[in-house]
């Protein structure tokens, strides 16, 4: 816009009835759309956004330097904590890591009962978010009937580990309780319930015309602006980028889950726009529902067992590093593990999804009216615990 | 005129879900059921610490506090040893800091700490979080049977 430079003279020099000026606007960090401390530090031409910085680090916790003082038991207490809707999947994700390191087996129950409990997480997340997006964009309905879906859930969640949000029921080596008596069946029964009420959600969230309005169309995200920002998860699928790591470098049980005849597959879209972003999610939840009816099935054919292996009184991880990456709800999680052979991490950092999927959002929102911020905001997926760790 | 089919596909919704049984229970006056691992608070069984400050040291973020004191006991037969033995003069656990995680409880040797599924002991001053021994040890009336350790494992 050339015409622009003109105008700032112009306004500032107080002549020409039409001339405007830039306004500089702060979302954040308390404000209603941002669900957390996110503060996006917004240029508006009029109406329209001309710059947008995502300014970070309010929630700052300091999350990996805690890492290097706790051992690997307490270090789960905060890797629960960053992403504080993917708890289960995280805490997973450090002991995966440390048992990598440690090249230590683990029992074939263990693993299928953590997959069964990840692809519940993953659900409770995509539920959130089903109700939480509409919500912003000022639909308050759908809340209430992803929070009813959500109960059903956090009910067995709950039952098994006792926690409603932060689980804490991995250890290195295996979970911490076994399964309750007649919890599988429970769960089956929580993933039908969901899966024949789930209509009555999307079809209030994705077969609504406003909500369509809003959301098709708008905040386009293609390709390669995913991959230079690397992007991740249900919001780079949406822009057709089909990596899942379930599939692509499977962890726990998804390399049997996302073979040949598995019921797992990975959800694709083309669209790009906030509309694929959120239709995505709620094709991965019935995904994540046919998981975990896989998982439960095995669990039934394995019978009882150890759901742990046993740990030294003293847990060390001998000297050496390791990188391991999951897939979780958000998107890509690393953990680079460096270890000098104490029993506590000399340095574990953390790659988290959201912290690269709101960086995004510097490329998005300029050329966007200030009315459809909100909107491409929100279905951007994060968390501000997973960006500020 | 294509809006209004949606709208009135959500309003059909919300009628259908009328004519169901609300989902939700009135709380104070229909007490929630809890499983029996819910991680609500921390039951101290006073007996059965011998104040090793396991606990205390196993707390991602230190907030149980231990203080105690040996106490000789006089021999108990002719020409036997007197024994010695600590008694607990101080367990205090901060909830305005405790994280929930339940490692205290995995770690302790003794049985002396349980989770109860107790939850409504919210406070209005952050202070009053601070739970001494008598109050934790409240707590054990709600403590699950199952949870419990059997007779036989007592001794």
């Amino acid at each position: 816009m050339s015409s622009r430079d003109v105008d700032v003279t112009l306004g500032a020099a107080g002549v020409g009835g039409l001339s405007t000026t830039e306004m500089v606007l702060n979302i954040g960090p308390q404000h209603p759309a941002t669900h957390g401390v996110l503060r996006l530090r917004i240029t508006a031409d009029g109406e329209r956004i001309t710059a947008a910085e995502p300014v970070i680090g309010y929630m700052h916790r300091g999350a990996e330097k805690l890492f290097e003082v706790r051992d690997y038991r307490q270090i789960m207490v905060l890797a629960n904590r960053h992403d504080w809707l993917s708890a289960f999947n995280n805490e997973v994700g450090v002991a995966l890591t440390v048992e990598h390191l440690l090249e230590m087996e683990v029992p074939e129950r263990a693993t299928w009962a953590r997959t069964l409990l990840c692809e519940l997480g993953r659900v409770l997340n995509h539920l959130m978010f089903l109700g939480s997006y509409p919500h912003e964009l000022g639909a308050i309905t759908p809340m209430f009937y992803s929070f009813r879906e959500r109960e059903e859930i956090q009910a067995v969640m709950e039952e098994y580990s006792g926690g409603r949000m932060h689980f804490m029921a991995t250890r290195v080596g295996g979970l911490l309780h076994d399964l309750p008596e007649g919890w599988l069946d429970r769960v089956d029964a929580a993933v039908s319930t969901v899966r024949s009420r789930l209509p009555d959600l999307t079809g209030l969230v994705l077969g609504n015309e406003i909500l369509q309005g809003r959301t098709r169309g708008i905040g386009v995200l293609d390709l390669d602006t995913v991959l230079a920002y690397g992007v991740s998860g249900p919001i780079a699928r949406a822009s057709g980028l089909d990596v899942d790591l379930r599939r692509d470098e499977p962890y726990l049980a998804y390399g049997e889950l996302f073979g040949e005849d598995g019921p797992g597959r990975v959800v694709t879209r083309e669209a790009g726009d906030c509309y694929a972003r959120l239709d995505v999610l709620v094709e991965q939840i019935q995904v994540s529902l046919d998981l975990v009816e896989a998982c439960t099935a095995r669990l039934r054919d394995l019978g009882p067992g150890p759901i742990s292996s046993r740990l030294p009184k003293k847990l060390k991880v001998p000297a050496g590093e390791h990188y391991c990456a999951s897939e979780n709800p958000l998107g890509l999680n690393g953990y680079y593990l460096v270890s000098r052979g104490d029993t506590v991490p000399h340095r574990l950092k953390l790659r988290s999804a959201s912290f690269n999927n709101v960086q995004v959002l510097r490329e998005m929102l300029p050329g966007t009216v200030v009315a459809d911020m909100v909107a491409i905001l929100g279905s951007m997926f994060f968390v501000v615990g997973d960006i500020d760790k | 005129m294509s809006g209004v089919r949606g709208l009135l596909r959500g309003l059909g919704t919300t009628a259908r879900t009328l004519t169901r049984r609300a989902h939700t229970a009135q709380y104070p006056h229909t007490e929630p059921t809890l499983p029996e691992r819910s991680r609500g608070v921390i039951a101290l069984l006073e007996e059965n610490c011998t104040s090793c400050m396991l606990c205390a040291r196993e707390c991602p973020d230190w907030c149980i506090t231990i203080d105690s004191h040996k106490e000789t006991l006089p021999a108990q037969t002719e020409g036997g040893r007197e024994r010695s033995h600590n008694v607990l003069d101080r367990f205090d656990i901060d909830f305005s800091l405790c994280m929930y995680c339940g490692i205290c409880i995995e770690v302790c040797p003794f049985d002396a700490l349980f989770w109860a599924p107790d939850f409504a002991y919210a406070e209005g001053d952050i202070r009053n979080l601070l739970h001494d021994k008598e109050r934790l040890g409240t707590f054990m009336a709600s403590v699950p049977e199952s949870a419990l350790p059997t007779a036989e494992e007592k001794g």
